[in-house]
C-alpha cells in the first residue's frame, strides 16, 4: 500500500511540469521555407533548450540523427527539446516530415 | 515521391515486426484464439491515431506539448511491461507445448493475456500511428500542386512495404523447429522491448526529465546510419541508434541481459517436463 502511495506520488510529481535547468534557449521557428535560424550557434558542453515553433499550418517532425532526437510539433504550437553536453562540431537536423527543411546546429 | 514512401515505410516498421511476431507465434502455437485480439488491438490503433491526428487542432492541441509526449512515454512503458509478462507467459507456455496436451497452452490463453496481446498491437501500432496520419495528413494539406492522390498513394504503399517486409521475414520463421522457433521469438521480443524502453528514456531526456549521463557515447553511423535500410529493421527490432546516450545504452543492458538470465535461471528449474525425450519428434 505504501508503495502504490508513493509510486502514485511519484507519478504525480513527474507528471506536474517542473522549472527545468537550462543554460540558454534558442528559439528555433518552422516556416514553409524552412527553418529559421537555419544555422543556430551554442556553446559546448552546454545544456540548451530547442523551443521548436511550427508557424505552418500542417504538423512538422524536429529530427535530428546527428543529435538523437526527434519530436513532432502540431501547428501553431512550440516543443522544447533538450540537448546537453555535446562536443564541438556540426549537428545537422530536419523536418522529417517535410526533408527540404534542412538545419545546422553549430557547437563551439 | 520516394521519399514519402520511404517515410512511411519506417514509420510503420516497427508495428508491421511487432503485430507480425505475435501473428507467427499465435499461428505456430495453435492459439487461433489470440489472433482476433492481436487485430482488434492493431485496428483500435489505427482509429484512435486517427482521432488524435483529428483532434489534434482541438483537444489535444489544448494540452501541454510536454504532456503529450509524456502520455507517448507513458504508453511505451506499458508496452514494456506487457511484453515482459507476455514473453515470461511464452516461456512458460513453450514447456507446457512439449511433451504435453496442446489443449492445456490453450486454456492457458486466459482473458488476461489475450487482453494483453491486444495492447502490446495497440501501442506498437499507436505509437507510430500517430506520427504517419499527421504526416500523411499534412500531406493532404499540403500537397495541392505534387498532385496529392500519387503523394498519398506514395504514403500508403510506404506502410504496405512495411508490411510486406515483415511478412518476408516471418517467411523464413516457418522452416525454424518449433523449439527453436520459441526460443527465436523469445529472444526477439525481449529485445523488442529494450529498443522500446530506450525509446521512453530517450523521449525523457530530450524533455529533461532525466540526464542523458554522456550525450553521445559512441557514433557508429559510419557502419550502420541511422537512416539506411539496416539502419531502420535495426531501430525496429532493438532500438538501434547511432549516437545513443549513455543512460539509453544502460537502460538497455540492464534490461535484456537480467530478463535473458531470469528466463534461463526459470527454464533450467523446469525438472523432467523440460528434457522430455519426446520433444525432438514433437518439433521435428
Amino acid at each position: 500500500m505504501r508503495f502504490q502511495l508513493a509510486l502514485a506520488a511519484a507519478l504525480l510529481a513527474s507528471s506536474v511540469p517542473v522549472a527545468r535547468a537550462a543554460d540558454l534557449t534558442v528559439a528555433l521557428a518552422v516556416r514553409d521555407g524552412g527553418f529559421e535560424p537555419a544555422v543556430v550557434q551554442v556553446p559546448a558542453s552546454a545544456r540548451v533548450r530547442i523551443e521548436v515553433t511550427n508557424q505552418t499550418p500542417v504538423a512538422i517532425e524536429f529530427e535530428s540523427f546527428d543529435l538523437n532526437r526527434e519530436r513532432v510539433v502540431q501547428p501553431g504550437q512550440t516543443a522544447a527539446v533538450y540537448v546537453s553536453g555535446l562536443k564541438p562540431g556540426r549537428y545537422q537536423f530536419f523536418d522529417d516530415f517535410h526533408q527540404q527543411r534542412r538545419g545546422t546546429l553549430l557547437v563551439e | 515521391m520516394i521519399e514519402t514512401l520511404l517515410i512511411t515505410w519506417r514509420e510503420s516498421l516497427e508495428a508491421a515486426l511487432i503485430v507480425g511476431i505475435l501473428l507467427t507465434y499465435l499461428g505456430r502455437s495453435g492459439e487461433r484464439r489470440g489472433v482476433p485480439y492481436v487485430w482488434g488491438g492493431a485496428g483500435a490503433a489505427v482509429l484512435a491515431a486517427l482521432v488524435c491526428a483529428a483532434a489534434s487542432n482541438g483537444l489535444v492541441a489544448a494540452l501541454d506539448p510536454d504532456v503529450q509526449e509524456l502520455a507517448q512515454a507513458g504508453i511505451l512503458f506499458l508496452a514494456v511491461a506487457v511484453l515482459t509478462w507476455m514473453v515470461v507467459w511464452m516461456h512458460r507456455n513453450a514447456r507446457a507445448l512439449r511433451g504435453e496436451l496442446h489443449a492445456r497452452a490453450d486454456r492457458a490463453l486466459a482473458a488476461g493475456r489475450l487482453l494483453g496481446l491486444a495492447t502490446i498491437a495497440f501501442a506498437a501500432v499507436f505509437r507510430e500511428g500517430v506520427e504517419t496520419v499527421l504526416f500523411l495528413w499534412g500531406v493532404v494539406l499540403q500537397g495541392a500542386h505534387d498532385g496529392v492522390l500519387a503523394l498519398l498513394g506514395a504514403g500508403l504503399a510506404g506502410t504496405a512495404l512495411a508490411v510486406a517486409t515483415a511478412w518476408v521475414f516471418f517467411r523464413g520463421f516457418r522452416f525454424l523447429k518449433l523449439q527453436t522457433f520459441f526460443r527465436v521469438t523469445g529472444v526477439l521480443l525481449l529485445l523488442v522491448a529494450g529498443g522500446l524502453l530506450t525509446a521512453a528514456v530517450n523521449k525523457l531526456i530530450a524533455l529533461d526529465y532525466l540526464p542523458a549521463l554522456v550525450s553521445q557515447v559512441w557514433n557508429t553511423s559510419w557502419l550502420v546510419p541511422d537512416d539506411g535500410i539496416v539502419g531502420g529493421v535495426l531501430r525496429a527490432f532493438v532500438g538501434y541508434r547511432a549516437r545513443p546516450s549513455l543512460l539509453e545504452v544502460l537502460v538497455f543492458f540492464a534490461y535484456v541481459p537480467t530478463m535473458f538470465w531470469l528466463l534461463h535461471r526459470a527454464g533450467r528449474s523446469v525438472g523432467p517436463a523440460g528434457r522430455d525425450p519426446t520433444l525432438k519428434a514433437r518439433a521435428a
